[in-house]
């Protein structure tokens, strides 16, 4: 762009000297109208830049270059597992989501005729029993969150035994490791959240890791478990983690993650 | 600066816009970078090499490039993917019609369950925690150990976590395929068999084998798997690297 002053930015009279259509002078004038306030042709500029960036010749894949295909086609199923995980991941949000119009997180006990059921016990009875589809809803989501660790786990050892870790995708590595770590969180919270007898002691077993930590122990306890014991502050918290904290953090490292590997491109034996 | 000194096109108090055009005072994008100091001027330097750098690779390199007119994406992709995302939704719902989760008797604190047991995918980390026969009481300390037992326990998970992580930074270099590194393949066949008896190790009141037998095994298997790999690897990797050398040389010969 010149940094001389070409005219006096005079752009109505510009628009009437030009003898447009009716048209074209009104698209003008809401251009002009944007643009004065929201600086639109910088976002065009970048719109059209991202157009000849994506309609360059994309280059040839490892295995056409080098003729592989005839060796490696009985890869590529396992090269899926990342996908089929992130599906699993949809379908447990979708199923997750309709199951938390029904449950309710609070330890108080007496909400059904089972002795010492709390109430998030007897909303997951209830879902089981009377709701209709709701014992299939819960299955769904159980099912979904165990494909999602397994096809995780499977995911993790492809990458492991095709090299796909080494440089340039360290990063990428590291990044699946938080990745693995958060899912079974998300196992474990889930897990809590009947809060049943396996809930219970589960939780117990949680507690006794984190004050095992040496000097944080008691500090973490507090933080993730609200106390030395599982109680109601327990399946307060583990429901907060399961439903707000991790559903956005984990989102926002996937979205990282598969935008990584989209710039890296797939990494293929050769 | 008072208000009389403000040209009518720079006002920015509410009359009019206050976007500023461009005129002679305004220093080029050429000019801001060559004023730059420090860091800021280091990053841009940086930058101009590692363009030219991209732009001396890619003149080098006889990269071959192909039309986009490959494999469509619609419909042929899209199908196909349509067609892999149905098939594995399906197979989540079918699992979950037939084997449907069940619901134990709530929450007691006052009655402990014979089996504690987390889901089957934390098994390993479970196991880890039942290491306290390996928590070394040590002469220093007058035979008492470093560390409680469950500490150790929590310690050894990060180890396992660190040491997968550390990976990529220990192993470099552009082979890909576990024949053309056996060690590494072998150290991935040991650490998923360690995961399985760790996992057994979680669940020993389960496992018919003596907790003795079951605790040895548990670290016996994974090195003996570890070298069965590392063998099997080995002796196959110098007819296969054969081909593979052949082939790669053929594409790109050496100067």
């Amino acid at each position: 762009m010149s940094i001389e002053k070409k005219d006096e930015h005079d752009h109505e009279a510009w628009i009437e000297e030009k003898d447009l259509t009716p048209v074209e002078t009104t698209y003008l004038t809401v251009l002009l109208w944007l643009d004065r306030r929201f600086r639109i042709v910088d976002y065009l500029e970048l719109l059209e830049n991202l157009y000849y960036k994506v309609n360059l010749q994309m280059p040839k894949s490892h295995t056409e270059q080098y003729n592989l295909d005839n060796k490696f086609w009985y890869w590529y199923p396992l090269y899926a597992l990342g996908s089929f995980s992130t599906l699993a991941y949809v379908v447990a949000a979708v199923s997750g989501a309709l199951l938390g119009f029904y449950y309710s997180p609070s330890a108080a006990t007496g909400a059904c005729d089972v002795t010492g059921a709390t109430v998030s016990y007897c909303s997951i009875a209830f879902i089981m029993s009377d709701l209709n589809f709701g014992f299939m809803l819960r299955s769904i989501h159980r099912w979904a969150a165990q494909v999602m660790v397994a096809a995780v786990f499977l995911h993790m050892l492809r990458v492991y035994f095709t090299g796909a870790y080494k440089e340039p995708r360290e990063l990428n590595w590291l990044l699946g490791i938080v990745l693995i770590s958060l899912t079974l969180g998300f196992g474990y919270t889930g897990y809590l959240l009947p809060w049943d007898q396996l809930s219970y002691w589960a939780g117990q077993i949680g507690v006794e890791m984190s004050l095992s930590i040496p000097f944080a122990g008691e500090w973490v306890a507090q933080l993730v478990f609200g106390g030395f014991q599982p109680g109601p502050a327990t399946l307060q918290r583990m429901y907060i983690l399961h439903v707000f904290v991790l559903p956005f953090v984990v989102t926002t490292l996937i979205a990282i993650h598969i935008g990584i590997v989209w710039m890296q491109g797939i990494a293929e034996p050769h | 600066m008072t208000d009389d000194d403000t040209p009518d096109d720079a006002r920015s108090d509410g009359a009019g816009t206050a976007i500023v055009p461009p005129d002679d005072e305004v220093p080029t994008w050429r000019e801001r970078k060559e004023r730059k100091q420090g860091l800021a001027r280091l990053t841009y330097e940086y930058f101009e090499r590692s363009r030219r750098e991209d732009q001396d690779l890619r003149q080098e390199s006889s990269y071959v490039e192909r039309d986009v007119l490959a494999f469509p994406t619609w419909p042929h992709e899209m199908i196909r993917n349509l067609a892999i995302t149905s098939f594995f939704v399906g197979m989540i719902l079918f699992l979950a019609a037939t084997l449907p989760p069940h619901l134990e008797a709530p929450a007691n604190p006052s009655k402990t369950p014979a089996i504690i047991l987390p889901d089957w995918y934390l098994y390993w980390s479970f196991g880890l925690l039942k290491l306290g026969p390996l928590n070394p009481e040590l002469s220093i300390l007058g035979g008492q150990t470093l560390m409680e037992d469950r500490t150790y326990g929590v310690v050894a998970n990060v180890i396992v976590v660190s040491a997968v992580a550390i990976v990529p930074f220990l192993n470099k270099g552009s082979a890909r395929r576990p024949v053309e590194q056996p060690f590494w393949a072998a150290v991935g066949v040991g650490g998923v068999t360690l995961a399985f008896t760790l996992s057994a190790l979680a669940i020993q009141n389960l496992v018919p084998v003596g907790v003795n037998l079951l605790f040895d095994l548990t670290f016996l298997l994974p090195l003996v798997t570890g070298f069965l790999a590392y063998a099997v690897l080995r002796s196959m990797r110098e007819g296969y690297m054969y081909d593979l050398n052949r082939r790669y040389y053929r594409l790109r010969p050496p100067k």
